[in-house]
């Protein structure tokens, strides 16, 4: 069994290069789109000088934590190799967004975007399409199966997190990975070079570069098996099995972006800050919560209360500027929803060893320890583990996990505490030594 | 290990630490060792604690029909309980022998605690191992679900801290500074410990407690500086759920398949319908079983608890959801769901106000009032929900007034989530002492 599960990763490593080689080939086909650097945690933007972005259907696997893999269809970059989800695009307020996508697949297909209006269609408006019998075909102009190709554009008119995904057959089309993120900046600045705004309104700002997203999505692998071996699927039989957070499944959550070792699923969703301080780091973090599954999922961040600062690009303040944002411990995204909040960490108790946890600390020997625990209970401390016991701390830090709590939906298809979990990363305050 | 090692399995077994608790759990005998052995002394003299829990297993009793077999009523359950669980129980002022003398006599839900703002709380917690599954040698935890800014090695997340081994005993303190609604729940193989039943809620009780100008109890949800979460009486109502086989395959070593998961019960309290309108189990406060940071429940000279009266398969169920009140009382709900599903609790004939949800109350950062007036409040798994409503007044010629609250997303009818609000002339039941009386 195993076996059989590596030979079909080799073929999509093979596919996946052969699929390379292609697009390096049809490269002049394609705008120059820049993949901003890419550092080891939070949001990986895909932008483009003019906001445009050719969008093209790539086919490939991706792995799951039960070392199942999954076939999965999604957008690249025309000529980059297949991801899974499809790449976040980040545009700044106002902008001109021009998607052309590309459809190698073997059906048509379109793209909606939930949230934008007055979406242009190869110039037109985009509307619901019918064929001539009056059926619903598809939510939007389609790019024909087979090469078709369609341009859609919109001007960017708010800011916030939103979702771009298949607007033919998307029961099918979206669960087998037509979907992903798209991020409007405010063009407004706030003048700090440490802070952004998150909004166009409001007061809402969060610490430069500490941005992170969660898209949770699930996977009926049955679904994709029939769709890779073209079979017809009953959808009244579809249940999922997976569920994700930026297309992995935990513990492949907290590896870094581009993990070398998962060649098709580049997101990673650790969160990585610092303590808050009111003078070293006043700011909060951003999170960027989207669902793009068809239930609601109750995401839980441990030892925080998130401050959900708006939703599907609004920013929660009322007609007279006053400030509606709220503070939860259960992130429930509905399905299509996102949501935005920010967060922060605070050392209420300031314990160290010199300001000791009033309890008696047992022995090595009648504790438990997990891996992600340094041995102390001290920020910036690392204590003793029993000798054998797995450390993967480096200078420290805490790991604070955050998950979906719908807990059955934290499995990988018989493999529990899986799924849709990953850690927020507390280093010790700077300067500290912590590896960067 | 209940499967083969693969890769992933390996570092999920590592990061649950069950391979440490394996290892600690060949240390055979608990009589005559010291529970704890300190090593890194700390503080020359260490408080003791404010409450002692102990995690083990047990059966409850749900109603056997309908049946389910094999699944349910599990075959292994003694009369008259049906349904294996893991769970906690309150064991403080026992002594050691009474303590270890209830492995196998877990509750559900698990004990209700209460803590006033900025009072720090010490909660030690006992694994006393499994009785029916001595093969799992698993570690347990209290994890304080919604606890702002804790620091790992008081959250119970075991990847991310320390977990307590069979026959090994750990403290947890708490100084929490944020009122409102709260759960607790094991966190080693959290689907598995939270499903089987090691869940309870915690209240936290605000500073402007005692304040009487705002409202003439003195009792609130929050600091709302005005007295609009002012209430009269308190229930609190934890959500959970049953899949029969998941808890059959527990008690007959199998491991059930998550994803299949489905609710055959739902629990407010750790009862189903009409049970939870059954009484609490008998209170006996005592010097050392004190009822400041939970109910203090009777315990039998072996420390076992007592059955509520004329309900001997509730005997590890003992709190009531029974929601009594006056014409004209404000009435606090605090909500809070475990189960794996979203709830939706309808009252017939009362409103609803949404004042809280997730322990913050529902007020904007510049003071607008974001509170809401509903008949049916959702929440979800890991969600809570703080409602209060006002008690019509009484117009029945029976002694009270009956109003259902019932779990609108809930098809299960009997066995489900429901309980009565039942509304008595203005002065008719005494002022409220404890929650859920």
């Amino acid at each position: 069994m195993t076996m059989f599960k590596f030979k079909w990763m080799r073929w999509g490593l093979a596919l996946g290069l052969v699929l390379t080689l292609l697009g390096a080939n049809s490269a002049t086909h394609s705008q120059a789109v820049i993949a901003q650097s890419t550092p080891t945690d939070g949001i990986v933007c895909t932008t483009s000088a003019n906001a445009t972005f050719t969008l093209r259907t790539e086919s490939g696997y991706v792995g799951m934590s039960d070392d199942n893999t999954v076939f999965m269809w999604g957008f690249s970059i025309a000529g980059q190799p297949f991801q899974h989800p499809s790449p976040v695009l980040c545009v700044n307020q106002g902008d001109t967004v021009t998607i052309i996508v590309q459809n190698t697949l073997a059906e048509d297909i379109s793209l909606v975007f939930p949230g934008q209006e007055n979406v242009l269609a190869n110039g037109a408006p985009s509307t619901p399409q019918f064929s001539t019998g009056g059926a619903l075909t598809s939510l939007a102009p389609v790019a024909a199966a087979n090469g078709g190709a369609m341009t859609y554009s919109f001007v960017a008119t708010r800011a916030g997190t939103f979702i771009y995904q298949s607007g033919a057959n998307p029961d099918r089309q979206v669960r087998m990975g037509l979907f992903g993120a798209l991020i409007v900046r405010p063009t407004r600045s706030t003048g700090n070079p440490d802070t952004r705004y998150v909004y166009d309104a409001g007061d809402v700002v969060y610490r430069a570069g500490k941005e992170f997203m969660v898209l949770l999505s699930e996977v009926d692998p049955y679904l994709n098996q029939a769709v890779e071996r073209g079979e017809p699927f009953d959808m009244s039989l579809y249940k999922p099995r997976y569920w994700l957070i930026n297309g992995r499944g935990f513990p492949d959550s907290i590896a870094p972006n581009y993990a070398a070792w998962l060649p098709t699923q580049p997101y990673g969703a650790l969160a990585r800050i610092n303590p808050y301080d009111a003078t070293a780091n006043p700011y909060p973090a951003l999170v960027r919560y989207l669902n793009v599954g068809t239930i609601e999922f109750p995401f839980h961040p441990h030892g925080n209360h998130g401050r959900i600062v708006g939703r599907d690009g609004f920013p929660l303040i009322d007609g007279g500027g006053a400030d509606l944002s709220f503070d939860k411990f259960s992130v429930n995204v509905g399905p299509g929803q996102t949501w935005d909040a920010t967060f922060d960490w605070r050392d209420n108790e300031s314990y160290s060893e010199s300001n000791p946890v009033p309890i008696t600390i047992p022995n090595l020997q009648n504790m438990a320890f997990g891996m992600f625990f340094s041995g102390s209970p001290y920020l910036g401390t690392s204590g003793t583990k029993p000798v054998g016991d797995t450390a993967m701390t480096q200078c420290g830090e805490y790991y604070i996990i955050a998950h979906n709590h719908a807990l059955f939906q934290l499995d990988s298809w018989g493999v529990p505490m899986t799924g849709p979990a990953t850690f927020t990363r507390v280093d010790p305050p700077l300067p500290n030594n912590c590896p960067q | 290990m209940r499967k083969p090692i693969s890769r992933r399995n390996f570092f999920r077994i590592a990061g649950g630490a069950a391979l440490a608790a394996a290892g600690m759990s060949v240390v055979p005998g608990f009589v005559g060792k010291s529970w704890l052995s300190p090593a890194q002394s700390v503080g020359a003299q260490e408080a003791a604690p404010d409450l002692a829990f102990a995690a083990t297993d047990g059966w409850i009793g749900l109603p056997a029909s309908p049946a389910m077999p094999p699944f349910h009523p599990d075959n292994m359950a003694p009369a008259p309980f049906t349904t294996y669980v893991f769970g906690f129980r309150n064991v403080t002022g026992l002594d050691q022998t009474q303590v270890m003398a209830q492995k196998m006599r877990a509750q559900h839900s698990a004990p209700m605690f209460w803590v006033n703002q900025e009072t720090t709380m010490r909660l030690q917690l006992t694994n006393l191992g499994l009785a029916i599954r001595p093969d799992l040698v698993d570690a347990h935890t209290l994890h304080w679900h919604g606890f702002r800014h804790v620091i790992p090695f008081f959250d119970g997340e075991p990847m991310g801290s320390v977990s307590v081994p069979i026959e090994r005993n750990f403290t947890y303190v708490f100084r929490p500074h944020d009122p409102g609604t709260y759960m607790y729940h094991c966190h080693v193989e959290d689907i598995e410990h939270v499903h089987m039943g090691m869940t309870g809620m915690v209240i936290v009780r605000p500073t402007q407690n005692g304040n009487t100008s705002l409202y003439p109890s003195g009792r609130y949800a929050y600091n709302d500086g005005d007295g609009s979460t002012g209430y009269d009486r308190e229930f609190g109502l934890l959500l959970s759920e049953v899949w029969n086989e998941a808890h059959w395959d527990d008690s007959h070593i199998q491991l059930p398949q998550w994803t299949e998961y489905r609710v055959d019960f739902g629990l407010i309290n750790g009862r189903t319908w009409p049970d939870t309108i059954a009484p609490n189990a008998p209170f006996a406060p005592s010097p050392t079983n004190p009822d400041a940071f939970t109910f203090a429940v009777a315990r039998t000279a072996e420390g076992d608890l007592v059955a509520p009266p004329g309900a001997p398969h509730l005997q590890y169920q003992p709190l009531s959801s029974l929601i009594a009140c006056n014409a004209g009382e404000r009435v606090l709900l605090r909500f809070a769901n475990l189960g794996f599903t979203e709830a939706a609790m309808t009252a017939t004939g009362i409103k609803l106000q949404v004042i809280g949800r997730d322990a913050t109350l529902l007020r904007g950062r510049t003071g607008a009032d974001t509170s809401y007036l509903t008949s049916t409040v959702t929440f979800n798994a890991g969600e809570s929900a703080d409602v209060i409503f006002t008690a019509p007044a009484h117009r029945g010629v029976d002694p009270y007034d009956t109003y259902l609250l019932y779990n609108r997303a809930s098809t299960h009818g009997n066995g489900g989530q429901m309980t009565e609000i039942r509304v008595y002339p203005a002065g008719a039941l005494p002022p409220q002492t404890l929650p859920n009386t």
